[in-house]
């Protein structure tokens, strides 16, 4: 069958590059990804029309095209994204290219490192599973090139076998091969590319339209028993400077000095938090560690900060206890946590007064704010209006509405104004519970904000003033969650909402638990983690590594090939041995057995051209058939034919087709 | 018996010149009980071949020129009503014989080929409800021209699988042709054979046939040309487990007359060309040709 005719295998072969450089369009520049879809399309209608296949000078003009627009859109030739245009467009010019079955195969490497590298965008489950299924199509193509079978379904089904006898050795590999870290050059990283989190200054006058987004921050799984959704304050940064408007850290930032807890009360709840890349070394704990692992550290605020690059997922283990004390106040601290942007003005300072007046302890005055608050007609909104000027009155007595950043904000300046200690904490509150995982997932949209009062004898205090407002915010499970159903009870009929709710919800628990599961087990199994997890299994060094990886791929290989060898071997009768001696000898006068060619004309042929062989030929075929296609084989012929073979005799440097030549 | 088959051959051989081997496949189709199409131009001698092959062996002979206007009666047989007896009697048509030439078969329409081609299958006829059957032993040689000439109802795949082998005549030699053209005409020597072999013989050398003893080692080869017909694209549709059968028959037979008693691969590639010729669909019309892959590369061992 001509491969080249065949117009099916054409058709599944563009097909499945079509499928392969389709994710790419997301990331690669569209004139690039048009450019290539336009040379599919052009070859897809160049499989019936023929003759509209480019000519040779038309087809340097489209190379010289296509690598202007590369350069043009990237500006270079180095990197991953310029790297991964040059293949795609190489490819999409090699397939104007088709003259020999070789072409074929060069299309079909070029299209597979094209799908390996989409791993250099994403990593996502989805994306492999979608990579897996692009490369058994293309195989099956390959398949259909070899099998001389046109049929897609058989083909198909091939690719599949071969795909799964592929995953031993892919596990052994992916395992046991050693992983390489690249500097970071080389890694090709966009600079530009954002990550989202939470910022280093908080200036909540100036945002009128808190975006939410569903994107994960981090992910926590508990040892025990989870601790109540409202308790759930995972700790950021902490904002104790303000100018009025804006605020920000201390100056007196980092590991300058060890912070210090005088007692954890309360239960003890272990857990293992899993990072998301983010572009900040932070790591937001469960209020308040008290212990932790190595490569993290704390500051004087008591956040955890990492000493990992952040832009990679890392997991870290630490433990943490509800009920603490923090303990006396250093003297800069105090001076620190009770800083003004200026003096407060008369109508913030009789406000004060209004609040304080009768009050014995900081904890009442505490609870007075937090009343006003409630009770003076305050409300939570996602979309307050901008506060530029003196945004912390403007809130307190005009605008009243405003998000946890605006409450924490008038909470703490209000605080300050009565000389007590306070501060702005931020970080994330609560989380999702994903029920099939049984671990948090806590959200962008989790972020929150609130503050820290010091109070004698008790040290720092956690105060939410959000909670006092919108106590949803803070007990139910997620504010977005449920915005995003009430979203959904617009769209849904009433009548259905519950059960495909739930539904809905299971699913996705179920997809973010294997998608948490994947994060952790393939995409976060990077040198360090390979290195710990061999090394449980009693594997450490580098040498015992590979050592364990190509004894693992010869076991393998030796298993699958004994299996094969197995399979292939019928019990191969005597006589059919002993013929093939017989054939090896013949064989070395030139005279070769054919596939189809049976016993009685090989014997025909060795006689025409050499007939002084006729005797011991006739007697080998004829013992031969008679043993293996006669009606009793006995086993004095196996034995005649035996001795008759080894009887045989070839003179060396005898050749048939010599001796035929000389005839002429 | 082997002394008797060789003297039938050759003095076959004496009639139809030049053309053993398809002598041989046609006497080899009888021993196993099969019919016969040969196909090919007019005039190359199908019907002597027909001919002399019915009188070696000593049957009784019926020639039906088909032609578009030939009726199922006209080949079965009809009722007619009998004035002395005041009843229908049967009056049996010429396929009530040992064997029966079918001239240009292609020639009549669909229902006429389907009532000789069911005859041949069921071996017995079926007239107003009463079962008729065929004399022992029936054998149907037809002849057809190559389908691309005018005039012609071709059969269709399922009609051609009844027959068990086709066989191309072709033209003669030139030696043949020389002798042919020399010797006296072909119909006075048929006028002067004998039969070489009565009906009993036949049925014995059939159950001969049977008798032939077929090796794993044979079968093996006999599924992988099957099989190897079912996966190659070469064909539209490979080889069905009746033409499975009849390969197996074919070369059971041939391995018998070359006084074997054992079927060897070289048998079933002998018989292979007219028993799967018909059978495979494939680009070329020629018996050879279309086995040819076969041959090549299904594997012996």
């Amino acid at each position: 069958m001509d491969v080249l005719a065949n117009r099916t295998l054409f058709v599944f072969l563009l097909t499945a590059i079509g499928l392969i450089a389709l994710p790419h369009s997301n990331h690669l520049p569209s004139p690039l990804v048009i450019f290539f879809f336009i040379i599919l399309i052009w070859r897809f209608i160049g499989i019936w029309y023929q003759r509209w296949l480019p000519g040779k000078i038309l087809l340097y003009a489209l190379t010289f095209t296509g690598l202007a627009l590369l350069y043009q859109q990237h500006l270079g030739w180095l990197g991953r994204d310029p790297g991964t245009s040059l293949f795609m467009t190489a490819l999409s010019l090699k397939l104007m290219e088709v003259k020999r079955q070789r072409d074929i195969y060069l299309i079909a490497y070029l299209a597979f490192i094209v799908a390996a590298s989409q791993f250099l965008y994403e990593q996502s489950m989805f994306m492999a599973a979608y990579i897996v299924f692009v490369c058994s199509v293309l195989l099956a193509a390959m398949v259909m090139i070899n099998s001389r079978h046109a049929n897609i379904k058989a083909s198909l089904k091939k690719a599949m076998t071969i795909l799964m006898q592929a995953l031993p050795l892919t596990l052994i590999i992916f395992v046991f091969f050693p992983r390489v870290e690249a500097p970071r050059w080389l890694l090709f990283e966009d600079p530009n590319r954002a990550m989202t989190g939470l910022k280093d200054s908080m200036e909540p006058g100036s945002i009128s339209d808190l975006g939410l987004s569903d994107e994960l921050a981090f992910r926590v799984k508990f040892t025990g028993t989870i601790p109540p959704v409202a308790s759930l304050y995972w700790r950021g940064p902490v904002f104790s400077y303000t100018d009025g408007k804006r605020w920000t850290q201390g100056r007196h930032q980092g590991s300058g000095m060890t912070p210090s807890v005088s007692e954890f009360n309360g239960d003890v709840y272990r857990y293992t938090l899993l990072m998301e890349p983010q572009d900040k070394p932070w790591v937001y704990a469960l209020d308040m560690p008290s212990e932790f692992s190595d490569e993290l550290f704390q500051n004087a605020d008591y956040q955890m900060l990492t000493r990992k690059a952040p832009d990679k997922r890392s997991e870290y283990q630490l433990t943490s206890s509800l009920l603490y004390n923090t303990g006396q106040l250093q003297e800069d601290e105090w001076v620190k946590n009770t800083q003004m942007p200026g003096a407060a003005s008369p109508k913030i300072r009789r406000l004060i007064a209004d609040l304080q007046s009768g009050t014995l302890s900081t904890e009442q005055f505490v609870g007075n704010i937090m009343r006003h608050f409630r009770e003076e007609r305050f409300s939570y909104t996602l979309r307050p209006p901008l506060m530029e000027n003196n945004p912390v009155e403007t809130f307190l007595f005009e605008t009243r509405t405003g998000f946890c950043s605006h409450y924490a904000a008038a909470f703490v300046y209000l605080m300050r104004a009565a000389n007590v200690p306070a501060r702005v904490v931020t970080g994330y509150q609560g989380g999702t519970l994903n029920e099939v995982g049984g671990f948090l997932e806590i959200r962008q949209a989790d972020a929150h904000a609130w503050a820290e009062v010091w109070i004698k004898g008790r040290g720092w205090v956690r105060y939410d003033p959000t909670a006092a407002v919108a106590p949803e915010r803070i007990d139910q499970t997620s504010y977005f969650q449920q915005q995003f159903g009430y979203e959904l009870a617009q769209l849904v009929p009433r009548r259905n909402l519950q059960g495909s709710f739930e539904w809905l919800k299971t699913t996705r628990e179920l997809w973010r638990s294997l998608d948490y599961s994947w994060q952790r087990w393939v995409i976060n199994y990077h040198s360090a983690n390979q290195l710990k997890f061999l090394a449980s299994l009693g594997i450490s060094g580098l040498n015992k590594m590979i050592y364990w990886l190509i004894a693992g791929i010869a076991v393998f290989t030796a298993v699958l090939s004994g299996y094969l060898f197995r399979q292939r071997q019928k019990p191969k009768d005597k006589a059919l041995q002993l013929y093939a001696r017989f054939c090896k000898k013949m064989a070395a006068t030139g005279l070769v057995i054919r596939a189809g060619e049976g016993p009685q004309d090989y014997a025909g042929r060795i006689k025409s051209v050499s007939p002084e062989l006729a005797g011991p030929v006739d007697r080998i075929t004829g013992l031969f058939i008679r043993y293996r296609y006669g009606k009793k084989p006995s086993g004095k012929d196996l034995s005649l034919l035996k001795a008759a073979i080894s009887e045989l005799r070839i003179k060396k440097g005898y050749s048939v087709k010599g001796k035929s030549r000389s005839h002429f | 018996m082997h002394t008797l088959i060789n003297q039938l051959l050759s003095r076959a051989d004496q009639i139809i010149l030049g053309k053993s081997l398809q002598v041989r496949l046609a006497v080899c189709c009888l021993f196993c009980k099969g019919h016969l199409l040969i196909e090919d131009i007019p005039g190359v001698g199908k019907t002597t071949l027909a001919h002399t092959l019915a009188i070696l062996m000593g049957m009784n002979y019926q020639r039906i020129q088909f032609t578009s206007d030939l009726l199922p009666s006209d080949i079965i047989g009809a009722s007619i009503f009998d004035v002395d007896n005041h009843t229908f009697k049967f009056h049996p048509g010429p396929i009530f014989n040992q064997m029966v030439l079918a001239d240009e078969i292609n020639r009549s329409t669909p229902k006429s080929q389907s009532a000789l081609l069911e005859a041949m299958e069921e071996q017995q006829v079926t007239v107003e409800g009463k079962t008729y059957p065929l004399p022992t032993p029936f054998f149907v040689i037809a002849t057809q021209n190559p389908s691309h000439q005018l005039g012609t109802f071709p059969l269709p795949e399922s009609q051609l699988d009844r027959f068990l082998m086709r066989i191309e005549l072709g033209y003669p030699d030139h030696q043949a042709e020389r002798e042919l053209l020399k010797g006296l005409s072909r119909r006075s020597l048929i006028e002067k054979l004998t039969a070489h072999m009565s009906a009993e013989q036949l049925s014995v050398i059939q159950q001969k046939v049977i008798d032939v003893h077929v090796s794993d080692a044979l079968l093996d080869y006999l599924q992988g040309i099957i099989a190897y017909t079912r996966i190659s694209p070469d064909y539209a549709a490979g080889l069905s487990p009746r033409a499975g059968i009849a390969l197996l028959h074919a070369a059971k037979a041939w391995a018998y007359m070359t006084n074997r008693d054992a079927v060897l691969p070289e048998d079933v590639q002998a018989v292979l060309p007219s028993v799967a010729g018909h059978r495979l669909k494939s680009g070329s019309h020629d018996s050879h040709a279309i086995v040819a892959p076969i041959l090549e590369n299904v594997p012996v061992f």
